[in-house]
């Protein structure tokens, strides 16, 4: 598993971009982060990656392959797609994935300078070496950008499959079809939960004594509701994270199980109900989240 | 490993650029022309083949390291798994060119001229040449990305600390090589230059990475 733990950037002249993100990435559970314009998304992107380190904090357990796709992947490289694929394969030391191209529906020609290609083809390009080459962990800077309809189709259907741990950024919408995905956001330098804070990640606030107690009680429910990947990111945060004001929210769904795992959350499951100890903060983001997956609201106290 | 497939992917990459060809040229336009008619007995006329090397393997470092564009190079440094094996894989091509360049301008007079040399001048000759090649190494690196990132830039640093350093006779390893190869060229007395060589080029790669991973 990758952890970043409390990772502070800032470029020389320049305000901090990063203000202490802690990140838990696993197989299995992709991670879809959001982020304004200039919120510092690629910058993660690339300390994630390794491409560049932090001010201060740290990055443990980054596998041996690395798979990364920057913002804007460059158009102007001078090798032809193919030799650019098996010259990046043996920087990695794996075997080069050729047929990769062919599933994104690559249109170029392979024996022709990359900067002749169209800028989706380059795109596959970039995508072909970073999701080729049987990373630990794969970051990709906007995917989508660029590609066509079927490319971005069969791009979903890629991801679903990526059995490493995987960060995507992506501002067309599309990676919400990630099943299993969380969402994340990057705002003010700090990582947060798009819907619930009770995961494996959170800001690097104090941490209040109260939250023990309160974590406590949310996780002395039943655990199967949850996957087996997300149970020490989970058991940490239950741990540690600051909940200001605890509400009682109880669901009600066809499979309560299902709808905690899907929302990443650990609940109670009382027959159709799943009974939830939520922020105060957090209760709008986890009410919406579990409305758009097929739960109704029973009571919020 | 990685640093070798690095220096092979660089290879490719700066061969088809082909921007690597115009510093290889002017040193073999500076060969031609210096050992063309007679250039007197050697070593004495290695000096000047010594003080072509200089800038010549500053602007082909320099050139090797600014190949790839900084997007790219985020690409190559992750695939790598970190900037040190992109940087010591540059180093590996650059120490090449300056082995080849190396070679050529200590074979040419003995090629193109009736002079003949001993065997200990003609270690003299590669080490001192060597030590002019690897000191240009060093400097390219350090006037290169991500260190200088304007290439107008690049080339007036590397300029100026190229002449100033070159015409000191006591100052290695590139002056201090040039006095050697003029005193007789014997190889002892060019250990020491060719050894700072080696440790400024390691030292400039180095520093490059570690600016690298900074940005």
């Amino acid at each position: 598993m990758l952890r970043a733990e409390g990772l502070h950037k800032r470029y020389r002249h320049g305000p901090p971009v990063l203000a202490g993100v802690d990140l838990a990435l696993e197989p299995g559970a992709p991670v879809v982060l959001a982020g304004a314009n200039g919120s510092g998304k690629s910058t993660l992107l690339r300390i994630l990656a390794g491409c560049s380190a932090p001010t201060s904090g740290r990055v443990l357990g980054r596998p041996r392959v690395v798979g990364y796709l920057p913002d804007r992947f460059p158009a102007q490289l001078r090798m032809p797609a193919d030799v650019y694929l098996r010259h990046l394969a043996q920087i990695r030391g794996v075997g080069v994935d050729t047929g990769l191209l062919e599933t994104l529906g690559f249109t170029g020609r392979r024996g022709e300078p990359m900067a002749r290609l169209s800028k989706g083809n380059a795109q596959k390009v970039g995508l072909a070496q970073a999701l080729g080459c049987g990373a630990g962990l794969v970051v990709l800077d906007e995917p989508w950008a660029g590609l066509d309809v079927d490319a971005a189709e069969v791009l979903v259907e890629l991801l679903t499959g990526v059995d490493a741990a995987l960060l995507v950024t992506d501002h067309t919408g599309r990676a919400a079809r990630i099943p299993g995905a969380r969402h994340l956001a990057l705002e003010s330098g700090v990582v947060s939960e798009r819907h619930s804070r009770s995961l494996g990640v959170s800001e690097s606030a104090a941490r209040s004594p109260e939250a023990g107690a309160a974590g406590a009680s949310a996780g002395a429910g039943e655990r199967a509701a949850r996957s087996p990947g997300r149970s020490e990111s989970a058991v940490r945060s239950a741990e540690t994270a600051p909940i200001p004001a605890v509400r009682v929210v109880v669901l009600r769904c066809a499979d309560p199980a299902g709808l905690a795992a899907a929302l990443g959350v650990v609940g109670r499951v009382d027959g159709h109900r799943l009974v939830l100890d939520v922020a105060g903060s957090d209760v709008d983001g986890l009410l919406l989240a579990a409305l758009q997956r097929g739960g109704s609201v029973e009571s919020v106290r | 490993m990685t640093a070798v497939a690095v220096a092979r992917y660089l290879l490719s990459d700066a061969w088809r650029s082909q921007r690597v060809i115009i510093p290889v040229v002017l040193q073999i336009a500076v060969l031609a022309v210096l050992f063309g008619g007679d250039p007197g007995p050697l070593p004495t006329p290695w000096a000047a083949s010594i003080l072509a090397l200089y800038p010549v393997s500053a602007w082909l470092a320099l050139t090797l390291a600014n190949t790839e564009d900084p997007v790219q190079r985020s690409v190559t440094v992750a695939a790598a798994g970190g900037p040190g094996p992109v940087a010591a894989g540059t180093l590996l091509v650059a120490v090449a060119g300056d082995l080849l360049l190396t070679l050529l301008s200590v074979a040419w007079p003995l090629v193109a001229t009736h002079y003949t040399v001993p065997p200990g001048v003609l270690v003299g000759a590669l080490l001192a040449h060597l030590a002019a090649g690897l000191t240009g190494t060093a400097v390219g690196f350090l006037c290169a990305r991500p260190l200088v990132q304007r290439i107008g830039w690049s080339l007036l640093i590397a300029l100026v600390v190229v002449i100033a350093t070159a015409v000191q006779p006591w100052l290695p390893p590139v002056g201090s090589s040039v006095s050697a190869i003029e005193a007789g060229g014997h190889p002892g007395s060019l250990l020491v230059p060719v050894l700072v060589a080696l440790v400024l080029a390691v030292v400039a790669t180095a520093v490059s990475s570690t600016v690298a991973r900074r940005g």
